[in-house]
């Protein structure tokens, strides 16, 4: 056994979830993760950083941002997660509002988690294909510097072309973890500057993947909204 | 970024860059990676093998570096491949789909002759 065993999820083949009170569980249950390789638009790496100062540890960033990953978030973005938080296996409901669009239910999978950093992994449908990795560490200089660090493609030909749309593309992608880097920040009394160093991997479109539309979340989120107001009425 | 003392050698063989990763591969070792591509890159090498022989921690921040340097190589034109992963470490790549982004071998005696990867 190595020293990170119980800091990884295990391999699933589909993600399992039990309802979230409160939230639309729609578009997790039995989806598979789906890889940047799996996704259709350009693949991008993606680094989001802010510097929280000398006064926090690595250590404290984390257990916090944990704790309240969904109040960092933009407003209108919701995550619900199990009472064991963000621990290796467990599956978050992420209820996302988009403009003009009925809230559009996805959700990740904690593919790992320790003192310092804890990852995602999307599911299909999700906006965008590939691991996320949120972490905090500290610097030549002692100051501890909190990042968002993701090698993704938009999933489908809708994401993809909801990314290219003028400030929509933009908020969509980016500015969620420039505020969420912000928000962590400002919770520490910090209000600092977020850096993002964005680098087209590979500008190829994977048509090969056009057809994971079938799975769209925001697509299917919209198309089961009727169902979902009638069953409250 | 360092705090823990690693390193990584970068030795040649059959054309091949070939890094021996440390055993701790997180935050820590991102100076250390980020120098043994650029040493590998710097001497021509059209193909860096990865060694995770000696592996023992790999964080998903040590993803996220092992990342970085996949789209370094991808963008300079290089192909990264793999080797000596243990089952666990197998795993991790499988969860994360890295193994989608370069071929993985038994060891490096395989890696290097090329051909099927396992």
């Amino acid at each position: 056994m190595t020293r990170d065993d119980s800091n990884w999820a295990k391999p699933v083949k589909t993600l399992e979830l039990s309802d979230r009170d409160g939230a639309i569980n729609a578009n997790v249950r039995g989806r598979r993760l789906n890889a940047a390789n799996g996704g259709f638009g350009r693949l991008s790496q993606k680094t989001f950083s802010v510097r929280i100062g000398r006064e926090v540890t690595p250590q404290t960033v984390i257990t916090t941002w944990k704790a309240r990953f969904g109040d960092f978030w933009p407003k209108g973005q919701r995550m619900f997660l199990p009472a064991t938080g963000i621990a290796p296996g467990e599956v978050g409901v992420i209820n996302a509002s988009i403009p003009g669009a009925p809230t559009m239910a996805t959700g990740v999978l904690v593919i790992y988690a320790d003192d310092v950093s804890f990852s995602f992994m999307s599911p299909e449908g999700h906006p965008f294909a590939g691991p996320l990795t949120f972490s905090a560490q500290s610097d030549e200089s002692g100051i501890t510097v909190a990042q968002v660090q993701e090698l993704t493609r938009a999933s489908d030909p809708f994401w993809e072309l909801a990314m290219m749309v003028p400030v929509l593309g933009e908020r969509m992608q980016n500015d969620i973890w420039r505020a969420t880097l912000r928000n962590l920040a400002k919770h520490f009394g910090v209000d600092a500057t977020v850096e993002s160093k964005i680098v087209v991997v590979d500008s190829r479109r994977q048509w090969r993947n056009a057809k994971n539309i079938w799975q769209n979340a925001a697509i299917r989120s919209g198309l089961s909204a009727p169902l979902r107001l009638i069953r409250r009425s | 970024m360092a705090m823990t003392e690693s390193t990584a050698p970068v030795r040649y063989r059959d054309g091949t860059a070939v890094v021996d990763l440390p055993a701790q591969i997180d935050a820590s070792a991102e100076r250390t990676l980020n120098e043994a591509y650029a040493t590998a890159a710097g001497h021509g090498s059209k193909t860096v093998l990865l060694n995770f022989g000696r592996v023992e921690f790999l964080s998903s921040t040590g993803i996220a570096l092992v990342v970085g340097i996949l789209a370094r190589a991808r963008k300079d034109g290089r192909t990264i491949t793999a080797s000596g992963l243990s089952d666990h470490y197998r795993e991790i790549f499988e969860i994360t789909r890295l193994a989608d982004f370069m071929k993985i071998y038994a060891d490096e005696s395989a890696a290097l002759k090329g051909g099927e990867a396992t």
